[in-house]
């Protein structure tokens, strides 16, 4: 019971998709480089601790809370089942991220340019659930003429391993342009998405219903997933192919910072424009077809016995495809879109008044948009946010963030410098920490940089 | 420091506030899921030669056989079968219909009940029978199902011919209710 309540917490309360919105543009911090490779950094170089320069973990999902199912309120947990799968939607999704950053580190070139590099693990999941699955399994297929379709079922689950490298450049003052390329290495993927058919019943002509399998079109496609040749999977497993063992391919990331006027800035980037060739241990499964049938006819003839289970099932087999391929697919990563307008305002002054640092604005406030782009799924999220000095040492970020999850989703980032030490934590969805078992979704990332400015 | 004072109250507000209401996961195991599924099943449509044997003549009884294969999977969930029967008549002639489950010895195991009665020149006739939940587990142990039609004598002694045009029709369909306990 611990375990099921444990990942049934992991499922529902952690996380959330992809989206960084604390920490996108924050602070100054190097990881920033990775949701915008365009990015300005002040650094003259910087080192992540190896392990901790930051662990992400995000989660979440659209349907339902755990606390809907699981509040000890007195009410019968069969209600509370019965009241989720009401207001279940079209189709919700379920997603889940993961990613440690191994190694990070970057320096600044004789040319003023900044170059970042590093290595990072990531474990992706998605799955997208159409309602009519739902009613199927809730109910049953009592529903006659009711078409249960397969139309939004999709899904996709990776884990990767993932060697980049980018460089910030300064064209001028007012642009900064950004570049990072990525080698992938792919532990296992599965990727299931454009399925279509639907399966009904009606009245029947010969028979009291006629039941319908409609222009199926089922594929999902796996790699590391199926083993043939009696490889076993442990840790060295694992790190043999997050070390470039794996299915190899190749992304890009660009971004920029433009400085619309002294006090506007404009960022952008897109992530992951790349794929996975899936070459190792591939096992696909496909199902395609038009089917219906009415029931067996007996016929009651002792001469000629006949073997309708068999003729059925031949029948069935020759409308349908059910089939395994074995041959290698691409699959692409889910490209990110993120920009960003704000506003810096506030100078700031000592106790006498004097403007302290010229270039310095204590204040930034702002909008940012992230989307998500994928065959699986796509969604948009946008972010007003509030970014302060707080002192020397300190700097915070509050966001308020509207996303499929929640319209009600505040983010908090702390960053401190001290010496050559940064330390950073964000996180979302605050105000359901009074209860974090209503929460749809929540995340966190956690980071420690040793970072070297230019003493200039 | 006013700000500074600010944030820190807000930091020590947002973290050291409760972090649960309460929730109870042990009310999965109270958790149940009811679902039900329709299956279209078998359909006959007889004729007069079908109550023949090669010489013409009327036979009392005619059987047919159907061995679907049939597996455990579902069943801790299964805990009824509500089997409807549909029939029509046009024969001057009662008819019984009998639907035993075999088992791989080829012995008798279960006979569903009623028996269905089809009365001479009946218009269309709904039958339901139930599996309830002691009997399901005979399902499970089924090899095959035997259908087995039982021709009542006439009354005024007449026979069924082959020039006879009339016809016993029957179609038939299950619902099966599932109880999915502990998701």
């Amino acid at each position: 019971m611990r375990k099921c309540s444990l990942f049934i917490f992991l499922v529902y309360a952690i996380g959330f998709g992809q989206n960084k919105q604390v920490l996108y543009d924050f602070a100054g911090l190097p990881q920033t480089l990775l949701l915008n490779p365009g990015a300005e950094v002040e650094n003259k170089f910087h080192i992540g601790l190896p392990i901790f320069t930051q662990i992400s973990v995000q989660g979440g999902f659209t349907g339902f809370s755990t606390y809907d199912i699981f509040a000890d309120n007195g009410i019968d947990i069969n209600d509370k089942i019965k009241a989720a799968v009401n207001k279940y939607g079209t189709a919700e999704f379920v997603a889940f991220n993961q990613q440690l950053e191994v190694l990070s580190g970057g320096f600044r070139l004789p040319n003023n340019d900044y170059l970042s590099f590093g290595f990072y693990e990531e474990v992706d999941f998605l799955a997208k659930i159409p309602r009519d699955m739902v009613d199927l399994y809730y109910e049953g297929n009592t529903d006659i003429n009711r078409r249960y379709s397969i139309k939004k079922l999709a899904a996709r689950a990776e884990m990767v391993g993932v060697l980049h490298v980018g460089l910030s450049k300064k064209i001028n003052e007012k642009w900064n342009l950004g570049v990072r390329a990525k080698i992938y290495s792919g532990v296992f993927n599965i990727n299931s998405k454009s399925n279509s058919g639907s399966f009904y019943t009606e009245e029947g002509t010969h028979n009291i219903y006629r039941q319908h399998l409609d222009n199926v079109n089922f594929l999902m496609q796996t790699s590391g997933i199926f083993f043939h040749d009696g490889e076993e999977i442990d840790a060295s497993y694992v790190k043999s192919k997050l070390l470039f063992g794996g299915n190899l391919g190749f992304g890009v990331d660009v971004g920029f910072t433009h400085h619309y006027s002294k006090q506007w800035t404009i960022t952008g980037s897109i992530l992951d424009l790349g794929f996975i060739n899936n070459s190792k241990n591939v096992e696909s499964f496909i199902a395609k077809g038009d089917y219906k049938v009415e029931g067996v006819q007996l016929s009651f003839d002792p001469d000629n016995p006949e073997n309708y289970w068999g003729d059925l099932k031949d029948d069935f087999d020759n409308s349908t495809v059910l089939d395994t391929l074995y041959k290698s697919y691409i699959s692409f990563r889910p490209v990110k879109l993120n920009g960003s307008a704000s506003y810096s305002f506030g100078r700031k002054y000592d106790d006498c008044r004097f403007l302290i640092d010229r270039g310095l604005y204590v204040n930034k406030m702002g909008f940012q948009l992230f989307s998500t782009v994928g065959a699986v799924h796509s969604y948009v999220a946008g972010t007003l946010f509030y970014e302060r000095w707080i002192n020397k040492y300190f700097q915070a970020k509050l966001t308020y963030t509207a996303d499929p999850y929640s319209f009600s989703n505040v983010g908090l980032g702390l960053s401190t410098h001290i010496g050559i030490v940064n330390l950073f934590f964000t996180a979302d969805n605050l105000l359901s920490l009074n209860n974090i078992y209503s929460a749809k979704s929540a995340s966190f990332q956690i980071g420690l940089n040793f970072i070297f400015k230019d003493k200039n | 420091m006013k700000i500074q004072k600010i944030t820190a109250a807000a930091l020590v507000i947002l973290f050291f506030q409760g972090c649960t209401k309460d929730v109870d996961f042990n009310q999965l195991d109270d958790a149940n899921i009811h679902t039900t599924f329709i299956s279209t099943l078998i359909y006959l449509n007889l004729t007069a030669p079908d109550f023949l044997n090669d010489l013409n003549q009327e036979i009392s009884a005619t059987s047919d056989f159907i061995d679907p294969p049939i597996t455990d999977e579902t069943k801790p969930y299964l805990e009824k079968v509500e089997f409807t029967v549909i029939t029509k008549n046009s024969f001057n002639r009662n008819f019984k219909l009998s639907i035993t489950f075999y088992n791989a010895f080829g012995s008798p195991i279960y006979v569903l009940q009623p028996i269905i009665n089809v009365p001479e020149n009946s218009s269309e006739l709904i039958t339901m029978i139930e599996i309830p939940k002691a009997d399901i587990h005979f399902i499970y142990n089924t090899r095959y199902f035997g259908f087995t039609v039982l021709l009542s004598p006439s009354t005024d002694g007449s026979v069924i011919l082959i020039s006879d045009t009339s016809k016993f029709d029957l179609k038939s369909s299950a619902k099966l209710f599932f109880n999915y306990r502990k998701i």
